[in-house]
C-alpha cells in the first residue's frame, strides 16, 4: 500500500506492506542509518525517531501508522541549536563508546528539551531517558552530557 | 642493537620523560560520526541485491538428528537454497579449544536453539516461511542440565567421544595445604554459586557476505577478531585463507560475545554465499542472539581457606566448576584464567585448585569481559572478608597484610618482578571513600534501610594464559602529504582502541595532529594483530603501533638531523614540525621532511611486530609462567538494603586502578564505568532462566532486565596507580575487563555487610535477599 508522510523535511511516498514497521521502512528503503536495529520489539531504544516532535520506537510503529506524518532523524535534526549542543556535548564528555545507542539518546534528549525548554531537573532527564539502553558507557557520561548541553542551552 | 630494535623502542618510550598527547582526555575521532549516523554498522551495508539467511533452532535439548526434510521449503518461491551440514564444503568443525563443535548440527543436537539448517531466501519474510517449512526429525535423549549431576554420570553422555561430560580439567598445586591448613587458626568453608550473563550488545550478530568476480569471498561482520574469523570462514568453505577477506567496521559492542560468535555468523552467511553465488545477510534478532550465543559461564565454588592469628593467609583449597553448556568453545581457557586467579591478588604460600568445565544440554558458555575471573573473585573476595571478621580485622587492612606486591610469588609460583600497584592502589581508595568510619558505622544500622559497604579487590593477567603465544603487530605508513595510514587488526566495539589510543600513540610519535591520523581497523588486510579481547585492544594492539611509528621516527630523526646539522638524540617531534630541542629555530616543516625522505630514500612504511616473552608454564601442575603481567582493580561499594522488600540499591562506588600507564584518562573512565554498571548489573538483576528442558525463558529485554539509567550509582573519579609494564605502550597494561571483575564481590561484601550475612549466590534480586534474610535469623 502507498504511505505518504515527511521524512527530515522531504515528502515521502512509498510502497510498503501493511505490516512494515518503520524501522524497516526508513533503515532498509530510505537509507537512514542513524535509526539502528536491536531489539524489534520496543524495549531498548536505538531505533528512536521523532513522530510529529514525539520520540517513538520506530520498531513499534507500523509505516501505515506515519501515513501523513512528519518523521525525523538525527540526519536531519542535526541542524537545530540543541541538537549541535547535545552532539557537541556527548563528544566532549566521552559519552559515545560504541555509538549504536546514540542518535537514539540524542533524539530523545531533544525531545525532551523540547517538551520542556526550561528547568528540566536531573530527574527529569532520568525519567526522559530511562528508555534508552545503553551497554556501554554506564550512562554516567550520557546524563552529564545531557545535563550540561541543558546548562549550556539555558545560558 | 639496531635503532629499531623492539625492546628498545619500547623501553624509550616507556620512560619518555615529557607526553604531549598520551595521557590526555583527546578526543576520539570516531565520535561525531557515531552521534549522527555516519558510522557504519555491519547492517548498514546491506546491498540491495543481497539474499537474507535464516536459522533452523533445534527445539530439543539434547536429540538426535534422524532426517531432513526440505523438499516444502526450496518449494517456496523465493527460497534459493536450504543449508545443511551435507552442504558444508569444507570442514563442519568450529570447536575453539577442542574439536567438539560443528557449524551446523551434525547427527546430534545438543542444546536448544542449536543451529541445525540455514534457509537463504530473497527476502526476510519468505527466509522466515522456509524455515517454518524445513522439516527435522529427531529421536529425543535423555538430557542434563546440572554441572553437579553431568560430572558424576556417564549413562548419558552429551559428547561420546569424550566419554565423560567433563570437557576439561585444571589444576594448580602449590606447596603443601595440609601443612598450610594445621598452622591456621581460622579456617572457612563455602560454597559460592554464580550464574549466566548474556552480553546484550545492542547491536545484534550481523555479517553480510559477498562473493568477488575472483571466487574470493568479502565478510562484512560484527566480530572481535577479523583473522580469527577469515581462518573460520575459510575452513568451513574449504577454500585457501586468503581467498576470504574480512572488514569489520564498527562493532555495537562485544564484550567478549562476539569474539565467539561473530565467526560463526560469518561463516554461516559466507557458506549461503558461496553456495548461491549471490552476497547473503544474517542478522540474528534479539531472542536468537540470547537463545543462541554463548554466555558468562555458571558456576559452583568449593571455597576453603586458612589464615594465621599475625593475619596472613596459609592456604586455599579449592574446586570450581564450570558449566560449559553443549560444546567447549572457549571453556578451557576460561577454566584456566579462574584457576590461576583463585587465591585472588594476594601472597598464598600453599594452595590446591582444580577446575572442571563440565558439559550440559544448554546454551553453551563464552567469552564475557573478565572471562572466568568475576566469578572466583566474589569468591575469593568472601573468604577474605569472612576470614578477616573470623580474626577480628578490618577486611582492607587483612588484605593489605597479604596483597601482592614487587617480589610476591603467586599461586603458579611466578615471582612478580614489576607492576604490581594494587597495594596502594587499595590503600588509596580506602581512603578516599571514608571506608573505616563507615565500616564501624554502619555496622550500627538497625532500621528498615540498612548501609553496607564492602570492597572487591582482583587482578586480572594481561595477554594469554600460560605459554600461549601473543603477539602485536601493526602496519604504519606516512603518505606523500604527511598523513598516515595504520593498519591494525583490533577492531573497534566501543573501547576505542583504534580511534583513540592508537591514534594519541602515533600524534605523539610523529608530532602530527590526530586529525591527520588515520586508523585503518578490523580488517584482514592488516598484519594478524590478535583478537580485540582480554583488555589488549589498547594495550597489546597498541604496541605493534608504537613499534612501527618509533621506527618511523628514528628514521626520519635522522634524517631531519643530517639536514639540521644536530645530532638525532635533540630532535624534536611536534605541531607539525621537526627542530632541534637545543634550539627550536632550526627546524623543518614535517611535510619538507616528507619529502625530503622521499627524495633520499627513506622508507616510509613500517610493521611493529612484537612477540611477547613468555615463561614456562607447567600444565599438569599448573606451576609457572602464567602472564607477563597483571592488571589490578580495587572498587569499594556502598549499598542501602531495603530489608522489607528485598531491594539493593548501590549508591556510591570508588574505583580504583592500576593498569600501568594511562593513555587516555576520559577513555579509561568510561571503560570502568561501563563495566562497573554491566557488573552491577551482574550482581543485582541479570538473570538467563532456564526451564526444564534447557530453554532460555526470558530472551527479550523486558525479561532479561539489564541496567537502565536510573541504575546507575554516583560513581567516584578513579584512583590511577600507573604501575608501568615493562612491554606495554608507554607501559600500558589493559583496562577493558577490570571493573567488572571485582563489581559482584564488592556488592556482595557490601550487602553482607549491610545484612550481617553472608551471600553466597547471585544475583542479588529482591527475593533473593528476602530470602537471605530470613534464612539468618
Ligand atoms: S529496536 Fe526498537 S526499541 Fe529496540
Ligand atoms: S555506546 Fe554502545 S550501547 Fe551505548
Amino acid at each position: 500500500m502507498k504511505v505518504s508522510f515527511k521524512l527530515n523535511g522531504k515528502n515521502v511516498v512509498i510502497d510498503v506492506n501493511p505490516n512494515e514497521v518503520l524501522l524497516d521502512t526508513l533503515r532498509l528503503k530510505l537509507g537512514v542509518k542513524s535509526v539502528k536495529r536491536g531489539c524489534e520489539r520496543g524495549e531498548c531504544g536505538v531505533c528512536t525517531v521523532l513522530m510529529n516532535g514525539k520520540p517513538v520506537y520506530s520498531c513499534m510503529v507500523l509505516t501505515p501508522q506515519a501515513d501523513g506524518a512528519e518523521i525525523e532523524t538525527v540526519e536531519y535534526l542535526q541542524g537545530k541549536e540543541e541538537v549541535k549542543a547535545l552532539i557537541d556535548s556527548f563528544v566532549k564528555h566521552g559519552a559515545i563508546q560504541c555509538g549504536y545507542c546514540t542518535p537514539g539518546f540524542i533524539v530523545t534528549a531533544y525531545a525532551l528539551i523540547k517538551a520542556k525548554q526550561n528547568g528540566l531537573t536531573k530527574e527529569d532527564v532520568i525519567k526522559g531517558l530511562e528508555g534508552n539502553l545503553c551497554r556501554c558507557t554506564g550512562y554516567k557520561k550520557i546524563l552529564e552530557a545531557v545535563i550540561n548541553a541543558l546548562n549550556q542551552l539555558e545560558t | 642493537m639496531s635503532v629499531e630494535d623492539p625492546y628498545a623502542l619500547l623501553d624509550k618510550w616507556l620512560n619518555a620523560q615529557e607526553l604531549l598527547v598520551v595521557g590526555k582526555d583527546v578526543t576520539r575521532v570516531d565520535a561525531f560520526q557515531k552521534a549522527v549516523g555516519k558510522a557504519y554498522f555491519t547492517e548498514d551495508y546491506l546491498l540491495k541485491e543481497a539474499l537474507f539467511v535464516k536459522q533452523v533452532l533445534s527445539p530439543y535439548p539434547h536429540a538426535r538428528i534422524l532426517s531432513y526434510d526440505v523438499r516444502k521449503a526450496l518449494d517456496i518461491p523465493g527460497v534459493k537454497a536450504v543449508i545443511t551440514a551435507k552442504d558444508i564444503p569444507g570442514v563442519n568443525q568450529v570447536g575453539y579449544a577442542l574439536p567438539d563443535q560443528p557449524l551446523l548440527a551434525e547427527g546430534k543436537v545438543r542444546y536448544v536453539g542449536e543451529v541445525v539448517a540455514l534457509v537463504v531466501a530473497e527476502d526476510y519474510d519468505t527466509a522466515f516461511k522456509g524455515v517454518e517449512s524445513v522439516e527435522v526429525k529427531y529421536e529425543e535423549l535423555p538430557y542434563l542440565l546440572d554441572p553437579l549431576e553431568a560430572m558424576n554420570r556417564n549413562d548419558i553422555l552429551i559428547h561420546e567421544e569424550i566419554g565423560s561430560n567433563i570437557a576439561f580439567k585444571t589444576k594448580v598445586v602449590k606447596g603443601d595445604v595440609n601443612e598450610g591448613f594445621a598452622k591456621s587458626d581460622v579456617i572457612v568453608e563455602n560454597e559460592y554459586r554464580t550464574h549466566h550473563q548474556d552480553h546484550i550488545y545492542l547491536e545484534p550478530e550481523a555479517a553480510l557476505a559477498i562473493p568477488d568476480m575472483e571466487g574470493r569471498i568479502t565478510i562484512i561482520c560484527s566480530t572481535q577478531y577479523p583473522h580469527l574469523t577469515r581462518d573460520i570462514a575459510s575452513k568451513v568453505l574449504g577454500l585457501p585463507s586468503s581467498y576470504v577477506k574480512i572488514i569489520t567496521p564498527y562493532v555495537g559492542g562485544g564484550f567478549g560475545g562476539k569474539d565467539d560468535e561473530g565467526p560463526l555468523v560469518a561463516a554461516k552467511a559466507a557458506l549461503a554465499a558461496y553456495l548461491t553465488g549471490r552476497p547473503s545477510f544474517l542478522m540474528y534478532s534479539r531472542e536468537e542472539s540470547i537463545a543462541i550465543h554463548p554466555k558468562r559461564e555458571a558456576t559452583v565454588i568449593k571455597y576453603k581457606s586458612g589464615a594465621s592469628k599475625d593475619g596472613r593467609l596459609q592456604a586455599i583449597d579449592v574446586k570450581i566448576i564450570h558449566d560449559t553448556g553443549a560444546y567447549a568453545n572457549r571453556g578451557p581457557f576460561i577454566l584456566w584464567r579462574a584457576t590461576v586467579h583463585a587465591s585472588g591478588p594476594y601472597e598464598v604460600p600453599n594452595a590446591r585448585v582444580e577446575g572442571f568445565a563440565v558439559y550440559t544440554n544448554k546454551v553453551y558458555q563464552g567469552s564475557f569481559r573478565g572471562f572466568g575471573n568475576p566469578g572466583i573473585q566474589f569468591a575469593a573476595e568472601s573468604q577474605m572478608d569472612l576470614l578477616a571478621e573470623k580474626l577480628g580485622l578490618d577486611p582492607i587492612d587483612f588484605r593489605l597484610k597479604n596483597i601482592l606486591k614487587e617480589g610476591s610469588t603467586t599461586i603458579t609460583s611466578q615471582k612478580l618482578d614489576h607492576s604490581v600497584g594494587v597495594g596502594e592502589a587499595l590503600r588509596k581508595v580506602a581512603e578516599a571513600s571514608d571506608w573505616w568510619r563507615k565500616r564501624r558505622e554502619y555496622s550500627l544500622d538497625t532500621g528498615r534501610f540498612r548501609r553496607g559497604i564492602g570492597v572487591g579487590v582482583a587482578w586480572h593477567g594481561i595477554s594469554t594464559s600460560r605459554g600461549v603465544p601473543d603477539w602485536s603487530n601493526a602496519y604504519v605508513k606516512i603518505e606523500k602529504d604527511g598523513s598516515v595510514t595504520a593498519y591494525t587488526g583490533i577492531v573497534e566495539m566501543g573501547q576505542g582502541a583504534p580511534t583513540s589510543a592508537h591514534v594519541q600513540i602515533i600524534s605523539e610519535l610523529l608530532g602530527i595532529p590526530p586529525t591527520k591520523v588515520k586508523v585503518i581497523f578490523g580488517t584482514t588486510d592488516a598484519p594478524d594483530t590478535g583478537a580485540t579481547h582480554a583488555s589488549r585492544g589498547s594495550s597489546i594492539g597498541g604496541i605493534g603501533v608504537l613499534i612501527a611509528a618509533a621506527k618511523l621516527r628514528e628514521r626520519l630523526a635522522k634524517l631531519a638531523s643530517e639536514i639540521l646539522n644536530v645530532t638525532p638524540e635533540e630532535i624534536m617531534f611536534k605541531d607539525g614540525r621537526v627542530y632541534s630541542k637545543k634550539d627550536p629555530n632550526l627546524y623543518i616543516e614535517w611535510k619538507d621532511l616528507i619529502k625530503e625522505a622521499i627524495s633520499k630514500g627513506v622508507e616510509l612504511s613500517a610493521t611493529g611486530y612484537f612477540f611477547l616473552p613468555k615463561g614456562k608454564f607447567d600444565d599438569v601442575r599448573g606451576q609457572g609462567f602464567a602472564y607477563p603481567a597483571f592488571s589490578y582493580m580495587v572498587v569499594i561499594s556502598e549499598v542501602e538494603v531495603d530489608v522489607e522488600t528485598g531491594v539493593v540499591k548501590v549508591l556510591k562506588v570508588w574505583p580504583a586502578l592500576a593498569a600501568g600507564r594511562i593513555l587516555n584518562p576520559q577513555q579509561v573512565e568510561g571503560q570502568l564505568e561501563g563495566a562497573a554498571v554491566q557488573g552491577l548489573g551482574y550482581a543485582l538483576m541479570e538473570n538467563l532462566v532456564f526451564d526444564g528442558k534447557g530453554r532460555v525463558v526470558n530472551p527479550d529485554l523486558t525479561d532479561y532486565v539489564i541496567p537502565t539509567i536510573r541504575d546507575v550509582p554516583e560513581i567516584q573519579k578513579p584512583i590511577y596507580v600507573e604501575d608501568l609494564f615493562k612491554y606495554g605502550p608507554f607501559g600500558a597494561k589493559g583496562v577493558g575487563e577490570l571493573a567488572l571483575i571485582p563489581m559482584p564481590a564488592s556488592v556482595a561484601n557490601a550487602v553482607s555487610h549491610a545484612l550481617k550475612t553472608r551471600v553466597t549466590s547471585l544475583p542479588l534480586t529482591p527475593e533473593r535477599v528476602l530470602e537471605l534474610i530470613r534464612s539468618s535469623r
